[in-house]
């Protein structure tokens, strides 16, 4: 009995041995296979408020991925995707980027995310690879091997209040947005483009971010103070039922609305009854009549059917992310911080909105100033090559 | 500057109102049954989905009404037989296991019919005049409809003999059932009413809010804080933790800023939890 038991405790160390060998190995022959791909972090909403993008930020994603690839890759290598969740916590996604650089040795991340995620990953990134982030956002970040696709406030209200304005017929705004940065430094901006219009701004509502809003008391305050525009930066469902409650108070007949986070899901929520005089400025629209567009929105609905994911700006920057790295890394023929950086300025690219220019790290490029027509937007005007007014060096 | 003040007003009504309609679910099956359900806010949530399916049918909207009742109250006999009654109604089991509830609920709900906006057509639409203002009809139906419900239920609950029963289970279990009241049958019933209204209330409010599967957690929050301010399982107390979180958010968002009202309320209900977690009037 003694023996039998000291003979299987033998055999079950050797076991275990072998085990720990055959789990160990891999992460030493690991490196020698992956010189063939270059793998690429791609954070996502997989959860949180933001989830609603998800599907359409990994279909987007993995059409850029494949994109690169059929052109013979990015540095000659193909490029294979390591998606992680951008919907938790700033410290958990912090971490999942830590774990994407040390265990699943990415080259680059992209991120389509918040900018309280974007710090926090940026923090433990340090510039030691790239890090592409997406979507549009409150600028004034000029973190080192950082680079920004997506609109700046500057972008989004530049030439679209003067277009605003003259379809309103009058220059007195009306504030309304989520209490948080983006929302607070988009309206301080808008601020100063108001005064060079001349224009006045009678008075600011700001929401508690995630909590359970209602908004009779903003929308009967608009009623009273009669503005010509009322300029949204609220977020999501916020957005949804602030706009849902000012056309129920009978307001979207006489005063235009401007929303800097309108894109197709929320409108789909806004509805059709509730969307009119309702405008939205952004760099890309599903519907825009590009060439670039047709083709990008045509290959999606190929690879995903009837399934495929509503497109909308937010997620449709990870494919441009994809396109930019590619190029820049063609330029750079390393993705070396120092290399990468240099070749990036001055670089263009096309993407399904139009061409996009680097510029101090962040893109010129189209804006379009969209009108919701039921749950449809239609481009009303589009500007080319919007400068972000971004100084990074 | 009156003309807001008269609106502002019918707001303030508009919020306490709502707000008693969306706690009644969940005051019914905790005042009553000791009952937390978690999942209260995901009843809603399929009551609002419930009048989705229907206006898309092209149904009349007041079918929803029977339709979501059905639906939810269909599932709250599922839950209580399998979820609530083996846990014996345990205060704190009970917490955990709706919490499990609602996230199941949420997901099924995601799977169907993903996480995207869904937006119901508000099904009466134009304002009435009151005092020279304009306000929604809808609105204004929504609050007497909430109104009449609760007064309703505050004369049945005394007066009817259903009420009583529930009155002596509630006060002595042993000795309700010794007389002859079938608790069990009882508290499922109570349970089940409680679920249903709140697929009513989803009904309710669903022209009026993004329609999609989260949408419960953000509005069990405020319900919650009613109960904890006006005490729970007496009708005076609904009444009093709807006037007092709904009334304060919504007069401090038109005097001060929608932040400050906010802050308020948490400040307000972390004071009551910790100093009179009974609330304002709780059952004797």
């Amino acid at each position: 009995m003694l023996t039998s038991l000291k003979t299987s405790r033998r055999e079950l160390l050797r076991a275990a041995g072998v085990g720990a060998l055959a789990i160990g190995a891999p992460a030493i022959i690991r490196p020698a296979a992956a010189a063939d791909t270059l793998k690429i972090g791609v954070l996502v909403a997989d959860s949180g408020p933001a989830a609603l993008f998800g599907p359409a930020q990994r279909a987007a994603a993995e059409f850029g991925a494949a994109t690169v690839n059929a052109k013979g890759g990015l540095l000659g290598r193909q490029v294979e995707i390591v998606f992680a969740d951008a919907g938790a916590p700033p410290a958990e996604v912090a971490k999942s980027a830590v774990k994407l650089m040390l265990s699943d040795k990415v080259e680059l991340i992209f991120g389509s995310h918040d900018s309280a995620v974007r710090q926090g990953v940026e923090n433990v990134v340090k510039g030691k690879i790239p890090y592409v982030y997406t979507p549009c956002f409150e600028g004034d970040d000029c973190s080192s091997n950082v680079y920004f696709l997506g609109e700046t406030p500057e972008q989004q209200l530049q030439k679209a209040l003067p277009k605003i304005v003259e379809l309103a017929h009058g220059k007195t705004f009306y504030l309304i947005g989520d209490d948080y940065v983006w929302a607070r430094t988009t309206n301080e901006k808008a601020k100063k483009y108001i005064a060079d219009l001349g224009g006045t701004v009678v008075a600011e509502d700001y929401y508690p971010f995630g909590a359970p809003n209602k908004f009779e008391t903003s929308v009967a305050k608009i009623k009273s103070a009669k503005p010509a525009i009322v300029l949204e930066t609220l977020v999501g469902g916020d957005n949804v039922n602030f706009n849902r409650t000012f056309a129920d108070f009978n307001l979207s007949d006489d005063i235009v609305r401007l929303s800097c986070l309108l894109e197709e899901n929320t409108l789909a929520g806004i509805g059709k009854d509730a969307s009119k005089n309702l405008y939205s400025s952004f760099g890309y629209f599903a519907d825009i009549d590009l060439p670039q567009n047709k083709a990008f929105i045509a290959e999606l609905a190929k690879k995903y059917g009837d399934k495929a994911p509503q497109q909308c700006t937010i997620s449709k920057g990870l494919y441009d992310a994809f396109v930019f790295a590619a190029a820049a890394a063609a330029k750079a023929k390393s993705l070396d911080a120092g290399k990468f950086g240099a070749a990036v300025e001055g670089l263009t690219f096309d993407t399904p909105s139009g061409p996009m220019t680097v510029k101090h790290r962040h893109t010129d490029k189209n804006i379009f100033l969209a009108r919701c027509d039921g749950t449809k937007f239609t481009i009303v005007d589009t500007f080319s090559a919007v400068p972000t007014q971004q100084a990074c060096s | 500057m009156e003309s807001l003040v008269v609106t502002q007003a019918i707001n303030v009504a508009y919020e306490v109102l709502i707000l008693a309609a969306l706690v009644l679910g969940l005051a019914v099956v905790m005042g009553l049954l000791n009952v937390l359900n978690i999942a209260h806010g995901e009843f809603v949530m399929l009551g609002s989905y419930t009048a989705y399916l229907v206006q898309k049918a092209g149904l009349p909207y007041l079918a929803a009404v029977p339709a979501a009742a059905v639906v939810c109250g269909a599932i709250g006999v599922v839950v209580e037989r399998f979820l609530i009654r083996p846990l014996r109604y345990d205060p704190f089991e009970t917490l955990l296991a709706t919490w499990g509830l609602g996230l199941l609920l949420r997901k099924l709900v995601e799977l169907g019919f993903g996480r995207g906006y869904r937006s119901v057509d508000i099904p009466i639409s134009g304002s009435i005049n009151i005092f020279g203002e304009a306000y929604p009809t809808y609105r204004l139906v929504l609050m007497v409809v909430s109104a009449v419900v609760l007064v309703a239920l505050f004369v049945w609950y005394l007066r009817a003999p259903t009420g009583a029963r529930i009155r002596a289970m509630v006060g002595n279990p042993v000795l309700a059932e010794a007389v002859g009241i079938r608790t069990r049958q009882l508290a499922r019933n109570t349970f089940v009413a409680g679920t249903a209204w709140a697929g009513v209330a989803g009904v309710m409010i669903a022209p009026l809010t993004p329609v999609e599967p989260f949408m419960g957690l953000t509005l069990i929050v405020n319900s919650f804080f009613a109960l904890v301010v006006g005490g729970m399982g007496t009708v005076t107390g609904l009444f009093a933790g709807s006037a007092i979180i709904g009334g304060l958010q919504s007069v401090l968002t038109a005097a001060v800023s929608p932040t400050t009202a906010y802050l308020a309320m948490l400040v307000l209900s972390i004071l009551f939890l910790w100093q009179r977690p009974r609330g304002l009037f709780p059952r004797p």
